[in-house]
């Protein structure tokens, strides 16, 4: 067996662990109800990390793009331009990530890493990144009314792309190594080989825990289909931009969006620093051009746009995989519900009602 | 872009810094008409220079403005000229700030991206170049190209319509391929006063004209300019008999990285930034957005 079990009490031990190998640690905190956050470990709040908790809006993307990030710093002096790009490279962990922001993960370093140009401010942070996944098991505190992981097929036991993986078995829990790095820690005498029967108690526990979803029916497949070959009516995206209020708050909470806008801000009399800033596509001045020719005036083109940008055969193609996790954050936070799993609700049912191909 | 949507490209290995801008002065401005200046610069580092100077046709650099920003240009040059220059229009507070720069000041740039013509695949064929305005900056450079290897087209043609006289760009170049053999251009402006003797009307006006004859068969037409213009020169093309996969535009579109990361300028399938901006007629119907 690879997997190990530990007892419940020292689960925290791993954060310790961490630690001690001089890692920054962050893990997620609870406020008053639905009040949670990934913070930075202390001495202080360590005994208050909470292992299960709804998952934080804020999604732990922002460990590796922070919202807003130095790229440059530029100084003047006699005429003569000095330009040097500033780097971060923190030795981090993330203790208690949930499978849809791994998934979320796997899809940034595809995007930022696996295409004609690297990005080095994105490969600086990732590559001594530490993620410890924690499986949802818990239905009234891990899931959520909005999450609908299983049907992105990214959670809530993630398959790979963790280093460690933690899950609550009820007495005990197990922790499966995805990397050496997971692997190390297995050396501490806490953790103990799994036997077949607890191996066969976890696939009973994730059977039982796909139940509590409360959203299983969105229907990437036809949406997708849809939205590749361009069937979906002009009617159906007006219908979900008019209920767009343009906040971007979608965007800003999505573990796999990628846009950001640049900018320069003066910091001293001859200095300025070039920084990049989150951007979102529904705000209107996304594609506004100098001169103020905007190709995507109308709310519903930019509505349009995110959901073909997430959805298109084609760009899963490309990255390998969709750009929505199934974290169901753009749900809970849409004024408008048009979140992701309303909006494939809604294309499909739109595009099947208009399919003339009925078979009678 | 591979359109079967495969990806063929391998991530670049070595880790360079794509977000970042190396210096370059500026060594003289030359007004070319209202709004729109020529700008000389070369890389402080002659190293950077020399690399840069690998550009194709087609491509575009990102000038950097420190303080203000950054903004994609094309690059009106030829590789096979000495000089490296943009012409700039003046439209929002980049170019503004540029336009404000004297010889020998300091600004940025990186590049180039961008797919370029791919001139290789036009070996053999004539050329037509239809350009409206300031459509000619980016075109430019495919057409000196061109006029510097002439065994490697056959007939090459351009068409070049202004508004008035006055807003003829690249004169010298104009009144230079009007004399020369290896190539037919032809010049129209939309208004003119008396002095002006050559032919007045849009630029499609021209493809009618006695003695012109615009080839169809195994020719490439270039085609940059205002929309409205992009609009009726494609429909004539088509009369004309173009096949939509052989007239070649390039699109602009608001954009950060250039590079394909920050997202602006994706329409459809396509980065404009790094699987454009030179797209067939044929592509850009498809990403069915606005020119």
């Amino acid at each position: 067996m690879k997997a190990r079990m530990l007892d419940r009490d020292d689960v925290l031990k791993i954060v310790d662990l961490l630690r001690q190998q001089d890692y920054e640690v962050f893990a997620p905190f609870s406020g008053r109800g639905r009040d949670t956050w990934f913070d930075l470990v202390t001495d202080e709040n360590r005994d208050r990390i909470q292992v299960h908790l709804p998952n934080p809006y804020y999604a732990p993307k922002r460990f590796l793009l922070p919202h807003i990030e130095r790229l440059l710093k530029v100084r003047r002096s006699n005429g003569e331009i000095r330009i040097e790009p500033t780097y971060r490279e923190p030795k981090r962990a993330i203790f208690g990530i949930r499978s849809c922001d791994l998934a979320g993960i796997w899809h940034l370093d595809r995007f930022y890493l696996g295409r004609d140009f690297r990005d080095v401010y994105y490969e600086k942070r990732r590559k001594n990144l530490f993620l410890a996944n924690v499986v949802c098991t818990d239905p009234e505190l891990d899931i959520g009314e909005e999450c609908f992981c299983p049907c992105a097929d990214t959670g809530p036991a993630a398959r790979d792309y963790f280093d460690l993986q933690l899950m609550d078995l009820g007495d005990e829990f197990m922790a499966v190594a995805g990397t050496p790095a997971g692997e190390a820690l297995f050396a501490n005498p806490m953790f103990r080989k799994a036997t077949e029967a607890q191996v066969e108690k976890r696939r009973a526990i994730l059977g039982e825990v796909r139940k509590h979803f409360k959203t299983t029916t969105s229907w990437f497949p036809a949406t997708v289909r849809y939205v590749s070959q361009g069937n979906i009516l002009e009617k159906t995206w007006e219908e979900i931009g008019n209920r767009c209020l343009e906040c971007g708050g979608c965007t800003y909470v999505c573990p796999a969006c990628t846009c950001f806008t640049v900018s320069d801000r003066q910091v001293g009399p001859d200095e300025i620093e070039r920084v990049r800033i989150w951007d979102a596509c529904a705000l209107s001045g996304f594609t506004r051009m100098a001169g103020g020719f905007n190709p995507r005036r109308a709310v519903h083109d930019r509505r349009n746009r995110r959901f073909f940008r997430k959805l298109a055969h084609y760009f899963i193609q490309r990255e390998l995989s969709m750009a929505c996790v199934g974290c169901g954050r753009c749900a809970a936070v849409c004024h408008g519900d048009v979140g992701m799993p309303s909006v494939v609700e809604m294309i499909r049912r739109a595009t099947a009602a208009n399919d003339k191909l009925e078979p009678v | 872009m591979n359109w079967a949507g495969q990806t063929t490209r391998s991530p670049s290995a070595a880790t360079e810094n794509i977000y970042l801008p190396k210096v370059a002065v500026l060594d003289r401005v030359s007004d070319d008409i209202p709004e729109v200046k020529t700008f000389y610069w070369h890389f402080e580092d002659a190293a950077e220079q020399a690399k840069f100077k690998r550009f194709r046709p087609g491509q575009f650099a990102q000038v950097s403005l420190f303080g203000i920003g950054e903004f994609p240009a094309s690059l009106p040059p030829s590789p096979t000229e000495d000089e490296t220059f943009f012409t700039i229009r003046q439209v929002g507070s980049c170019t503004a700030a540029l336009h404000q720069l004297k010889a020998g000041d300091r600004f940025a740039v990186r590049g180039p991206y961008g797919n370029g013509f791919s001139m290789e695949d036009y070996y053999g064929k004539n050329l037509v170049f239809v350009a409206g305005g300031i459509g000619l900056i980016p075109l430019r450079s495919c057409i000196v190209y061109a006029l510097k290897h002439p065994d490697r087209y056959q007939r090459i043609q351009i068409f070049y319509g202004s508004k008035t006289p006055k807003e003829l760009m690249y004169l010298p170049n104009l009144r230079e391929w009007q004399q020369s053999v290896g190539v037919e251009c032809y010049q129209t402006v939309d208004r003119a006063a008396d002095s002006w003797s050559g032919n007045v009307g849009v630029v499609g006006s021209l493809f009618k004209k006695p003695g012109v004859q615009v080839p169809v068969d195994n020719t490439i037409a270039f085609v940059c300019g205002p929309p409205i213009m992009f609009r009726f020169v494609i429909k004539d093309l088509l009369a004309m008999g173009f096949r939509e996969g052989d007239i070649v535009s390039t699109l602009e579109r608001y954009m950060k990285c250039g590079v394909g990361k920050c997202g602006h300028c994706c329409i459809g399938v396509a980065y404009v930034c790094v699987d454009g901006p030179v797209f067939t007629y044929e592509q850009i119907k498809k990403l069915g957005e606005d020119i």
